[in-house]
């Protein structure tokens, strides 16, 4: 049969922002996915260079939205590295404590918005939005900000937690458990969900690992790999959590496995609140010049909700001579060239959903 | 502001909306159900008053599905259970610009975009109303210095309401479709 060839986006609803697809369709099997990207390319990197260190959070923060604190807190510990500055105990585990609540936000989105991508319009989306509303509240009341945070300074943070952020937190995150529960069973005993990703748009392990694909794109394809576990950085060696893994890597197992994530990020964060010492853990403040340089090179690695974010810094006196991202979703983006062969067009979308990508970090 | 309008005047208008569509799809083998017409000329072609004009076109103003980046998440924010964008009348977001009447320019537009925004804009119909929502939309707003992006959404389309903040909150944005509401409806000046 001759091949068809279609064009899809820039501006797609489904498509999770700005990014075009070219596919090749015969009949109604795909032959050939191209993305292209770019559109929102701004040139973050080329623009670090000209700030002081401590200018450039808020465009770290605007890679990633829908979890910018670990874009943040990547590069202000890269930052750290270079300047040699020990972060105080404190500090780390109320790092560890926003992360992982950064992390529960992001996943809720990405259940909200995976059923919007399978025609089912709004309702999850509603729900997990609003729960999600509830934990950027909690970090609102952390930091002072919904969504942009720029709460990381150099050696700790911009302010202690509220005094009675604890118990508030441990409210929200038992009716979360509940409420993971309801998703479960609400998503979980429809027919239509599980034909609609059972089974489609596989990764196997191997394929995963050349690819590169990193986060719950590669835990779902059978790989144990998590930067918290195989590289631990604060105090993530210190507090007890597994890494979920699932084998099969369908789109299932990648749904699955953000709700499996979200589970273990709430004992954490428990664990994390019953841990944390008292004392300091206040930051230097902004100031335009910061402590001299100790290590040209500094290179951090961290699992932000999409996957492994790194950032490569080369030092110059007071500001990035070279800072180099590793997109974790440009990366994950790619892997659907290889996974959309023999989909059927509906399907694609499904499966670009559960990459769960956000197209300012795949551009920068 | 309901009461302004007598229920006879919807009744009669219903009625001759009825007749036109029926008119213009006799012997055809398809069914009236959905007209798409210019609002300035229903109010000539049935003598609707102006006022009525105005009055339905400030009660739906849908938006359209167009996000660009961060700012978007809010937007959806906007349309999420806690604001409830559609007890306002700005009903869930049209996935496509023919059925929609306000452009919501949410994130920074690089040169590559512009294109495609301006042929989003063309696309809709008339009346059609842009917010350039957040800092970028309005000025280029962190990325000013970029050598890929264009310094605010002005440039290219004729911006009705402008929403500051990085990025603003969802109840901004309520806001910024009431002042939407009350321009259309000349409540406010220009």
């Amino acid at each position: 049969m001759a091949i068809t060839r279609i064009n899809i986006g820039p501006v797609h609803p489904s498509t999770h922002g700005v990014l075009q697809l070219v596919v090749d369709l015969d009949g109604d099997t795909i032959e050939r996915v191209d993305p292209h990207i770019g559109y929102l390319h701004r040139g973050v990197e080329k623009l670090t260079e000209t700030r002081m260190y401590m200018q450039n959070p808020p465009y770290m923060e605007k890679l990633d939205y829908l979890a910018p604190m670990s874009y943040d807190e990547a590069y202000v510990s890269a930052v750290e590295k270079a300047l040699g500055i020990e972060v105080k105990e404190r500090a780390m585990y109320i790092r560890v404590i926003l992360l992982e609540l950064q992390r529960i936000a992001s996943h809720l989105f990405f259940i909200g918005t995976v059923g919007n991508d399978l025609g089912q319009m709004f309702t999850l989306f509603m729900w997990a939005y609003m729960d999600r509303d509830k934990v950027l509240d909690l970090l609102q009341e952390a930091t002072g900000s919904r969504m942009f945070y720029v709460n990381m300074r150099l050696g700790g943070m911009l302010s202690d937690l509220p005094p009675d952020f604890e118990e508030r937190t441990l409210e929200t995150l038992d009716y979360m458990e509940k409420r993971i529960k309801e998703y479960e069973s609400f998503i979980e005993k429809n027919p239509v969900f599980h034909e609609r990703m059972k089974n489609i748009g596989i990764l196997s392990p191997e394929k995963a690992l050349d690819l590169g694909v990193t986060g719950p794109v590669l835990r779902a394809s059978g790989v144990q790999y998590d930067v918290r576990k195989n590289s631990p950085y604060y105090v993530y060696d210190k507090l007890h959590f597994e890494i979920k893994i699932l084998t099969k890597g369908d789109n299932f197992a990648r749904y699955k496995l953000r709700l499996l994530e979200m589970r273990e990020s709430i004992r954490l964060i428990k664990e994390a609140f019953k841990s944390m010492p008292a004392g300091d853990a206040l930051g230097m403040p902004v100031k335009l010049r910061s402590p001299p340089t100790k290590n040209r090179i500094a290179c951090v690695s961290r699992e932000a909700p999409k996957g492994e974010v790194m950032m490569y810094l080369v030092a110059d006196d007071q500001k990035p001579y070279r800072l180099s991202i590793r997109s974790p979703n440009f990366i994950n983006l790619m892997a659907i060239m290889h996974m959309a062969k023999g989909l059927r067009t509906a399907d694609l979308f499904a499966t670009l959903g559960t990459l769960d990508l956000v197209m300012g970090c795949v551009d920068k | 502001m309901t009461e302004e309008y007598p229920e006879e005047e919807f009744k009669i208008a219903k009625k001759e909306m009825d007749r036109l569509v029926y008119e213009s799809l006799k012997g055809r083998d398809v069914k009236p159900n959905v007209m798409f017409a210019k609002m300035s000329d229903l109010s000539r072609a049935f003598g609707i008053s102006k006022g009525m004009v105005k009055w339905s076109r400030v009660n739906s103003l849908w938006p359209m599905q167009f996000g660009l980046a961060c700012c978007a998440i809010e937007l959806m924010g906007f349309g999420s259970a806690r604001i409830d964008a559609e007890r306002k009348g700005y009903l869930l977001f049209r996935s496509t610009p023919r059925q929609s009447d306000v452009m919501l320019v949410a994130g920074w537009v690089t040169k590559s975009m512009v294109p495609e925004v301006k042929r989003l804009y063309e696309q809709m119909t008339e009346p059609r109303y842009v917010i350039a929502f957040g800092e970028c939309a309005t000025c280029g707003g962190p990325w000013f210095e970029s050598y890929n992006i264009i310094r605010g959404i002005d440039q290219v389309l004729p911006v009705d309401v402008y929403v500051a903040g990085c990025p603003p909150k969802p109840e901004n944005l309520f806001e910024a479709m009431i002042k939407l509401q009350n321009k259309i409806s000349g409540k406010i000046e220009d």
